[in-house]
């Protein structure tokens, strides 16, 4: 597509948002102070990298001894003395730190948040309040300030006070996401046959991540309803509702049919074609909703005959449960028969010039992270762009994954030591100079 | 805790305002990564009119779980499309276009995930939009982005092509077992939301200065950011990263366990508190002052990490999952049960926060629908009501919005620009629709 002067849409958009450019660009949320007082929550921290990319500014408060969240790391490995998730997390981020078991911490806090637009906290309900800094202490001195709490249960309800932390493995098994997701159990075959054939959660801490997701989600509504009325008000994500949330059809289907929904292995339960399917290197992802999309699968893979594709008239029936299971072993024979790469070629190509061009299946390699990490396609589009940090040295973490033309994401920094921006920020915020700081540490209250 | 901020917050959360009052959005949306992001907008308060090809518009209404239909309608179709107005447009015909910019002239925010240049080719991309409101806020939700070899090639994408290409299924199974797929549509749901907070921003930006601005998301980029370790990790060591089943190399102990009953229960304690905690429970108060054990980076060490773990399984395999709810809760470290869908809907904490909540809709009629899971004190998100037949609710939208009159909208369904929904199912009302409940404004 062109425009008047000619200039085709892709070049045109890339000019003007590739992340490359990205520091010449205004920031959305440079006006925007943050405090986080995340502890032991992943979630916290996401949630103030998605602001900090956008350019707030973001006081991470932790206790003297650093956040235990940095101590979880793959297989305890430590980099430069940091653990690699809060590697990835610290990002654009100014950290201090607090001990907030002493009433002179809670006045700096005090002190603060006074200045801050948003705070995010993650202690169980009840800690803030006990410590005189909770919502309601806060709002009096701030009335604009959003208050955003992310735990394992939200503020109120029966189980609001459980002394169970909120963890990412519990957040998955607590929504329902983690019952139904895994193999199907073979036939005659147990547990103690198959210890793998069970409910099984997502690698990545996705419970955590997608927890402070709709948290950022939740605080930009509240900041845009601020500019509206000045006010201020309190947010509350308990993280398996948030996770629970992203489900579509299975609490609908159980109310209407009583049907509580099972593992269907790399099946899709809610529609047909979509599914995993081994290939003579690997697997590929195969997508085909349309009735045509599937149509064209069988066409590409020599079929169309053989299967009677020209007089299938629905695409419904495939995706009952029987017609699913008998069509995917056929499926998978003809996906076995070619590599990865050749299977994406054949539907690029079908794309082309197959007869039912340009509709193609979606064709996708299941690839391994170091496979993405190398892929051309990415790399191009600066997700995996080193990054050289002062402290840390060059590394690799997932950026730039927003594209925008005005106010482009960025990371000017990946992570900080702890209690690294004390002087900085103590001096800006609170006038706080080097004697006074000395005595403070002394005391043991930052 | 703030017992007054959240005090009756389910009973008043209809009677209080809602964030995005008065944001006004549209959306040529398909599937699920393109309408569950205004979706989310629409259960903040955000005025989202659907756009649909007529007759038969979204692809969504026909997939369903094994052939069933929830009162005749799509039950995947129902989360991502709560509180929209429906319209049913035909964007390939010139009139449609121009309805189209009539409205995109009076919205702060459009939202669509055709692949690269289809808008453009409608007369509605973004270039030509911002001729006529430059403060426009413009997304495009698709796999690969809008440049790029995989943007060139026009490959088509599917959530599930993201959880394979961005590695996220790789890492989700069992060690020596093949990559499993998320039941969840995890990249379009997940990518829609990584969405939204792009929009929102744009939006402080547009309030700050008045400029709009177009943003583009891929959704396989979108989850490759919430893998977190993986990429320094290969970056640092110089190693392929692995999956790890149900277990988590980054916490520990932390798991999946089977219990005396054969279900299963997660378990986590990984802060010297919460392990402590844990051994108590465990009547090993020894193994916290275990070397193997002694702090959290020591036991992260694989060789310590199996040896907790399979103290820990053989321990709850002689437990039901209530015994270690209970001994969780006494001692301060996490355990759940793994909740299926029932447990879910019928869970009375869930209830009792309102976040399952009631729906009584005048088209689909009563259900539980799961409340927008950020809650805010005083302008709480909610639905209203659900999902409509394509074409809807045509007569409000071009009265409200372009001031139509009968005549103009009489010839705009003549020239097909506007349509409605055709007699199929997931396309057409419920058969004991009354012609009259949930229209906003009645044709003729």
């Amino acid at each position: 597509m062109t425009d008047m002067e000619g200039q085709d849409w892709v070049d045109w958009i890339r000019e003007r948002d590739d992340p490359k450019i990205a520091p010449t660009r205004a920031e959305a949320l440079d006006d925007i102070t943050v405090l986080d007082l995340s502890y032991k929550s992943f979630a916290g921290c996401y949630c103030s990298s998605m602001l900090a990319e956008f350019g707030a500014e973001i006081l991470r408060v932790e206790p003297p001894e650093g956040d235990f969240i940095r101590t979880c790391t793959p297989y305890g490995i430590l980099h430069k003395g940091e653990g690699l998730n809060y590697l990835a997390e610290g990002r654009n981020k100014f950290h201090i730190t607090l001990n907030l078991e002493k009433p002179k911490a809670r006045e700096l806090l005090k002190g603060l948040a006074s200045q801050a637009d948003v705070l995010v906290e993650t202690y169980r309900p009840g800690v803030m309040d006990d410590w005189g800094v909770g919502y309601e202490e806060l709002r009096k001195i701030n009335p604009r300030l959003i208050f955003a709490s992310i735990t394992a249960y939200g503020q109120f309800g029966p189980m609001s006070l459980s002394r169970m932390p909120d963890y990412d493995n519990i957040i998955q098994a607590r929504s329902g996401a983690q019952y139904d997701t895994g193999e199907m159990m073979p036939e005659n075959k147990s547990y103690d046959d198959c210890p793998w054939a069970i409910p099984t959660k997502a690698g990545p801490w996705i419970g955590w991540i997608n927890a402070g997701t709709f948290m950022a989600v939740g605080i930009l509504a509240a900041l845009h309803w601020r500019e509206m009325t000045g006010e201020g008000q309190a947010l509350d994500v308990a993280s398996a509702e948030a996770y629970a949330s992203l489900e579509d059809w299975a609490s609908i289907w159980y109310q209407g049919a009583g049907v509580i929904n099972e593992r269907f292995g790399n099946l899709n339960t809610a529609g047909w074609l979509y599914c995993f399917a081994p290939t003579k290197d690997g697997a590929v992802f195969l997508g085909a909703l349309r009735l045509e999309m599937w149509q064209a699968f069988a066409d590409m893979v020599g079929k169309w005959d053989e299967w009677d594709a020209a007089n299938w008239r629905d695409l419904a029936p495939f995706s009952e449960e029987e017609e699913q299971l008998k069509w995917a072993p056929l499926v998978f024979a003809e996906t076995r028969k070619y590599t990865n790469e050749e299977l994406v070629a054949m539907s690029v190509k079908y794309a082309k010039n197959g007869r039912l061009a340009p509709i193609t299946p979606v064709v996708a390699p299941v690839c391994s992270p170091e496979e993405a990490v190398h892929e051309a396609n990415w790399l191009d589009r600066g997700i995996f762009v080193p990054i050289t940090d002062p402290v840390y040295g060059e590394l690799i973490v997932a950026q730039a994954q927003h594209k925008m033309t005005e106010t482009p994401i960025r990371t000017k920094w990946v992570c900080r030591p702890v209690g690294y921006d004390n002087e900085h920020i103590y001096l800006k915020y609170m006038g706080l100079g080097p004697r006074k700081l000395k005595e403070l540490k002394e005391a043991g209250i930052i | 805790m703030a017992e007054g901020t959240w005090k009756d917050y389910r009973e008043k959360k209809h009677s209080k305002p809602l964030p995005l009052r008065g944001i006004r959005v549209l959306e040529v949306c398909t599937l699920l990564l393109g309408p569950s992001g205004p979706g989310a907008l629409a259960r903040m308060g955000a005025e989202v009119i659907k756009c649909e090809m007529p007759p038969l518009g979204d692809t969504l209404r026909s997939l369903v779980p094994f052939g069933y239909w929830f009162r005749e309608q799509s039950t995947s179709f129902i989360r991502p499309n709560p509180n929209k107005y429906w319209l049913g447009l035909d964007l390939h015909k010139a009139e449609g276009q121009e309805l189209f910019r009539e409205l995109a002239a009076k919205v702060d925010i459009i939202e669509e995930n055709q692949r690269p240049g289809v808008m453009e080719g409608w007369n509605v991309g973004y270039r030509q939009i911002k001729e006529i409101n430059p403060s426009i806020i413009y997304i495009s939700k698709t796999g690969f982005g809008q440049w790029g070899q995989y943007a060139r090639e026009n490959r088509p994408s599917n959530d599930g092509a993201a959880q394979a290409m961005s590695g996220y299924a790789w890492m989700s199974r069992f060690p020596g077992q093949r990559p499993l797929k998320s039941r969840l549509y995890i990249c379009d749901s997940y990518g829609a939301l990584m969405g939204e907070v792009a929009v929102l921003a744009a939006l402080h930006y547009r309030k700050r200065t008045g400029k709009g601005q177009f943003i583009e998301l891929s959704q396989s980029e979108s989850i490759m950011r919430a893998m977190s370790w993986i990429w320094p990790y290969l970056h640092i060591t110089g190693r392929p990263a692995m999956p790890a089943g149900n277990g988590d190399v980054s916490i520990c102990p932390a798991g999946t366990f089977r219990c005396s009953d054969d279900t299963f229960l997660a378990l986590a304690a990984p802060s010297p508190e919460e392990f402590r905690g844990l051994c108590i429970a465990m009547d090993r108060p020894e193994l916290a002052e275990d070397p193997r054990f002694k702090d959290h980076l020591t036991r992260l060490q694989e060789e310590n990490a199996a040896g907790i773990l399979g103290i820990i399984a053989d321990w709850v395999r002689t437990k039901t999952p209530a015994e270690v709810e209970a001994l969780a809760e006494k001692h301060g470290f996490a355990a759940s049960h793994l909740y299926n869908i029932k447990d879910v809907v019928e869970d009375k904490h869930f209830r009792e926060r309102g976040f399952v909540t009631e729906v009584d809709d005048p088209v689909v009629g009563p259900f539980l629908d799961y409340e927008f899971p950020a809650m805010m004190s005083r302008t709480p998100p909610r639905v209203s009501w659900s999902i409509r037949p394509v074409g809807f609710d045509n007569e409000y939208v071009m009265t409200q919005y372009l001031g139509k009159g009968e005549d103009e909208i009489k010839k705009l369904y003549e020239c097909g620009a506007l349509g409605k929904w055709t007699d199929v199912l997931g396309r057409r009302p419920p058969s004991d629709w009354d012609g009259k409940a949930g229209l906003i404004m009645a044709r003729d």
